[in-house]
């Protein structure tokens, strides 16, 4: 057997596969998305919370933040809206979901600016370091993933055994 | 009247109730979700929602289903609930008894 046969094989027996070519039926997460962006959250205010050389709060935050960020995708592939050919209903519900998680993360990023006309108040936190920022962006992108996956799967009922 | 799938849709501030009998026809052919699914080109979970009344299908997709069991659309789908089966039997035995 060669190589790659070998690793064609291993794929299979993960079970990668599943994901990957997307045979796995679409699953409802009505509350991971919830503890993904808590963990985004807090590991980002963590690291956000470190000026100068990395802290205990660092070395929580950082695995925190990009262990949600690395789940964000698979949360949104196993999902109601993952990116692979839909029904009508499911069109429906993706719709809907991505037009409302749309309009949430767009409040919250004027709300952001609004915030950021206080940037001179000394006691009032602002992203300033380059990490913080791009941290910011990474977290936007997260967020876009797992309000979707969040949102469909409470749009639509729950499953029955049979389905 | 028998239990049916309903799904609703509010318009104008009433709520329009559209029952079907999809899974009486389902057993009747003996056809799987699976199959029934595939036959029209969508998810099983979706022919699990329309079932059950969750969701309500675009006219393209009541079309096939009901093109799939050669029926009229309207043996299907309908915004008064269906008579169960055992009442069409009985009101079928009946004409029956009359007739001879």
């Amino acid at each position: 057997m060669t190589l790659l046969e070998r690793m064609d094989r291993l794929v299979y027996a993960t079970r990668i596969d599943r994901v990957i070519f997307m045979k796995a039926p679409p699953r409802s997460f009505r509350w991971t998305p919830l503890f993904v962006l808590a963990a985004l959250i807090a590991g980002y205010v963590l690291m956000a919370r470190t000026t100068g050389l990395p802290d205990r709060g660092f070395l929580i935050g950082f695995p925190l933040f990009y262990g949600a960020l690395v789940a964000a995708p698979f949360l949104r592939i196993l999902g109601p809206t993952a990116p692979r050919p839909l029904d009508e209903r499911e069109l429906i519900v993706k719709a809907r979901a991505y037009a409302i998680s749309g309009a949430v993360l767009a409040s919250f990023a004027m709300l952001g600016c609004f915030y950021m006309a206080s940037a001179g108040v000394p006691w009032l936190w602002h992203p300033s370091a380059a990490l913080d920022w791009l941290n910011l962006g990474f977290g936007f992108q997260a967020g876009g993933m797992l309000l979707p996956t969040w949102i469909a799967s409470w749009l639509q009922p729950r499953l029955d055994h049979d389905d | 009247m028998c239990k049916h799938n309903a799904s609703s849709l509010i318009r104008d501030g009433h709520v329009t109730i559209l029952y079907n009998r999809i899974a009486v026809f389902r057993a009747e052919r003996g056809a799987s979700r699976r199959e029934l699914a595939e036959a029209v080109g969508v998810n099983n979970q979706t022919i699990g929602y329309l079932e059950r009344g969750d969701y309500k299908p675009s006219l393209e997709l009541a079309m096939k289903i009901a093109a799939y069991f050669g029926v009229p659309i309207e043996l299907l789908f309908s915004f008064r609930p269906f008579e169960s089966v055992a009442d069409t039997l009985r009101r079928a035995a009946a004409a029956g008894e009359q007739s001879q």
